[in-house]
């Protein structure tokens, strides 16, 4: 089994997220996938965050900084159609999977659609 | 005294003029057939023009009179409203209005509200406007943010404006505003948000709540009568009795249980009645709302003066593929079921059956399907008015985290809000279809107010053994329940047909074809016109100084447009999901326009 671990962010020792297989994933990542899912972002962004009505995330991923990430999901981009989601739980409390997730996706390291957690 | 004078003067203002109601100023307008003064042509929904001066034999010769921006971008549903000498078209968020002189297409005024763009993220994906309604002088806009407005005809003057909704909760507004004897009646979207669905009445002088009957909840806040409203019960009508839809969910789900109402009304003069149909039930995960969720998905007539609920009947109980009910209510005199002629109610529901029910009492005549796909249910029971669930289909017997594959039609429904057609000549409906199934997995999800409550992912694509389009223009006999002719589209017909007394019907492609075709043998396509973008608004047709004309939006958009596909369990999976409307990027591109047509 290939284990891709991307390079560590600044810092820090642990890497940002693990995965195997391209499916199997860590539990924080994992939880951004389902936050990506129950807040029904593929509307938007696409089943495989490769843009509809909204941009690819593909490629956001790799320009945006953490911050930057962060800052829109809680502000929004409400006059292009982007909702904030500082109301939402979910998104405030699995923001970091989330960033993990999509840039997972943005490195061609992660597959897109179900994952599973990796033991 | 001063009530008292109040109440001889409204005495006396009725026996002056008894029949002063706005309806029959919108009777009058639309019993014109040179002009197009409701969404659907008439009160009946029934997108029919007597005109006939492009025929079958001419329609060939059609060419393009003029056309016109709208300047917006995003999905075009809806149409052109035409009174005298006016032509009244809108657009999508930011919901712009435009009256056009028709002698020498000049903007005679403009308006453009202020709306906050954070309701536009509550509209994901897309800012759909179905257009304007007309009555005594004053066009009606439901703006998205849910603001009713009532404009002058002739300056675009402000009225008077009302909120109807709040979008900080998800509510926001899609649908046409309808025009029905003294009041303007308007619904809400937002069934994804785990809104509540309503009906509201408001007075067309002042924007005062004449009433609101909701979808769901407590008898009252229904407007139902426990003894008195009725539904096909056991082969016959009967009272719905006591907590009807209270009894059909678990705890206080119903207050954020869906039954949105953003579909096409109509309304029987007569009977004084008015028809229409709710959403989905929400979430999209059926494991979390058990029961029958009363009353989504259903068909109501209500008492137009009072919201009291006439009958109503449930057509998919406990929804479990966001089969919404909102399609369009045709009403249509004389159709023959089973050698009896009857006034009936028609209704071609996104589950992929077509109803025909007797409009005044709600007693159940067809339920077949109309398009040879669907498979979900093997049929409706006559007897009980239930859809027979197929068991492998079932993503509530499947369960959650479970993908149930293969389900038609997809949630898009073998036919959407784009609205079907009748022709009282061969009494025919002229039905524009999705041919897409899908694969469905529900999830669990929480409720947080203004936040999406989906809890499904979907993943859609042509109806597989067939003939590898998404969609079908097709004739369909009401009385019969049968399909009469069936003509395949490479992608959904997301557009509402017109039929004229001129022997043609005419629909748009999501391409941004405009199609004629002969209203007798729909096979034989007479005329075809490439607009500059995929069509999902409505065809509708007028005269004006002699000459017939016919106009649609173009703007591709709305669902069919986005090409929702999602849920793919490995890279490869659903790419003909994802192919099949991402396709439409080789034909069309974003673009509001109008076009206008007549013969040279």
């Amino acid at each position: 089994m290939l284990l891709v671990v991307p390079h560590p962010v600044a810092l820090a020792d642990e890497p940002l997220y693990k995965v195997e297989g391209g499916n199997k994933v860590d539990k924080a990542t994992l939880e951004g996938w389902r936050t990506w899912r129950a807040l029904a972002c593929e509307r938007c962004h696409g089943p495989k965050q490769e843009g509809l009505v909204g941009p690819s995330l593909l490629e956001s991923l790799r320009r945006l900084t953490k911050d930057e990430f962060k800052e829109t999901l809680m502000k929004g981009r409400p006059e292009k159609g982007m909702p904030n989601f500082d109301g939402s739980k979910m998104v405030t409390e699995n923001l970091d999977g989330l960033y993990a997730y999509l840039k997972g996706r943005s490195d061609g390291a992660i597959q897109p659609g179900r994952l599973e957690e990796l033991k | 005294m001063a009530a008292k004078f109040a109440y001889t003067t409204a005495l006396l203002g009725c026996a002056l003029i008894p029949s002063a109601f706005a309806n029959d100023d919108v009777l009058k307008q639309t019993g014109n057939a040179r002009q197009w003064a409701m969404q659907a042509g008439n009160m009946q929904n029934q997108r029919y023009s007597g005109l006939k001066q492009i025929t079958k034999d001419n329609v060939k010769n059609l060419r393009v009179a003029w056309t016109f921006s709208t300047g917006v971008l995003r999905g075009h549903e809806g149409g052109p409203l035409v009174i005298g000498d006016m032509l009244y078209i809108h657009s999508p968020f930011p919901n712009k209005v435009f009256a056009i002189g028709l002698e020498d297409q000049q903007i005679k005024w403009k308006y453009e509200p202020k709306q906050d763009p954070t309701v536009i993220p509550v509209m994901c994906c897309d800012t759909v406007n179905r257009g304007l309604a007309y009555a005594e002088g004053k066009i009606f806009l439901q703006q998205a943010d849910t603001t009713l407005v009532a404009l002058d005809a002739k300056t675009g003057k402000e009225l008077w404006k009302v909120k109807n909704g709040d979008p900080k909760k998800g509510e926001t507004n899609t649908n046409a505003p309808h025009i029905f004897k003294n009041k303007v009646f308007t619904g809400i979207s937002g069934g994804e948000f785990g809104v509540r669905g309503f009906v509201a009445a408001y007075d067309i002088n002042t924007g005062k709540l004449a009433w609101k009957g909701y979808s769901t909840g407590p008898d009252n806040e229904m407007l139902i009568d426990p003894g008195k409203t009725m539904t096909w019960t056991d082969g016959k009508m009967a009272p719905v009795g006591a907590d009807s839809s209270l009894k059909t969910w678990q705890g206080d789900q119903w207050k954020i249980g869906g039954g949105t109402t953003w579909g096409w009304y109509s309304y029987d003069p007569k009977l004084n009645l008015m028809y229409y149909g709710s959403g989905n039930p929400s979430t999209w995960n059926p494991v979390q709302r058990p029961g029958d969720n009363k009353w989504s998905m259903t068909i109501w007539a209500r008492d137009v003066d009072s919201g009291q609920v006439k009958w109503v009947y449930q057509m998919t109980p406990h929804d479990e593929w966001d089969f919404d009910g909102v399609n369009e209510m045709i009403l249509a005199d004389g159709v023959n079921v089973k050698g009896k002629p009857r006034n009936v109610l028609v209704h071609f529901d996104r589950n992929g059956f077509a109803y025909t029910l007797d409009r005044a009492t709600g007693e159940l005549l067809v339920a077949e399907k109309y398009d040879p796909a669907v498979n979900w249910a093997t049929h409706v029971d006559m007897k009980t008015g239930r859809p027979q669930v197929v068991a492998k289909y079932s993503t509530q017997a499947n369960g959650q985290d479970v993908n149930s594959k293969g389900v038609c039609p997809a949630a898009l429904g073998s036919k959407d809000q784009q609205p079907a057609a009748f022709n009282p000549a061969n009494k025919h409906f002229y039905v524009p279809t999705n041919h897409v199934c899908m694969d469905y997995e529900p999830f669990k999800v929480e409720y947080s107010a203004g936040q999406p409550y989906v809890g499904a992912t979907l993943s859609m694509y042509p109806a597989p053994g067939s003939h590898g389009g998404m969609g079908n223009f097709i004739v369909w006999d009401a009385g019969a329940g049968k399909i009469v002719q069936s003509k395949a589209e490479k992608f959904s017909v997301w557009s509402g047909a017109l039929v004229t007394a001129g022997g043609v019907a005419c629909y748009g492609t999501l391409e941004g074809y405009v199609k004629c075709v002969d209203a007798n043998d729909i096979n034989k396509e007479l005329y075809k016109f490439k607009t500059p973008s995929g069509i999902i608004g409505n065809l509708n047709t007028w005269e004006y100084k002699g000459k017939q004309y016919i106009g649609v939006l173009s703007g591709i958009g709305g669902w069919a447009g986005i090409g929702m596909a999602a849920g793919l369990e490995k890279d490869t999976d659903g790419l003909g999901a994802v192919g099949g409307y991402k396709e439409l990027n080789k034909y069309t591109q974003l673009g509001g326009v109008l076009t206008v047509f007549a013969l040279p």
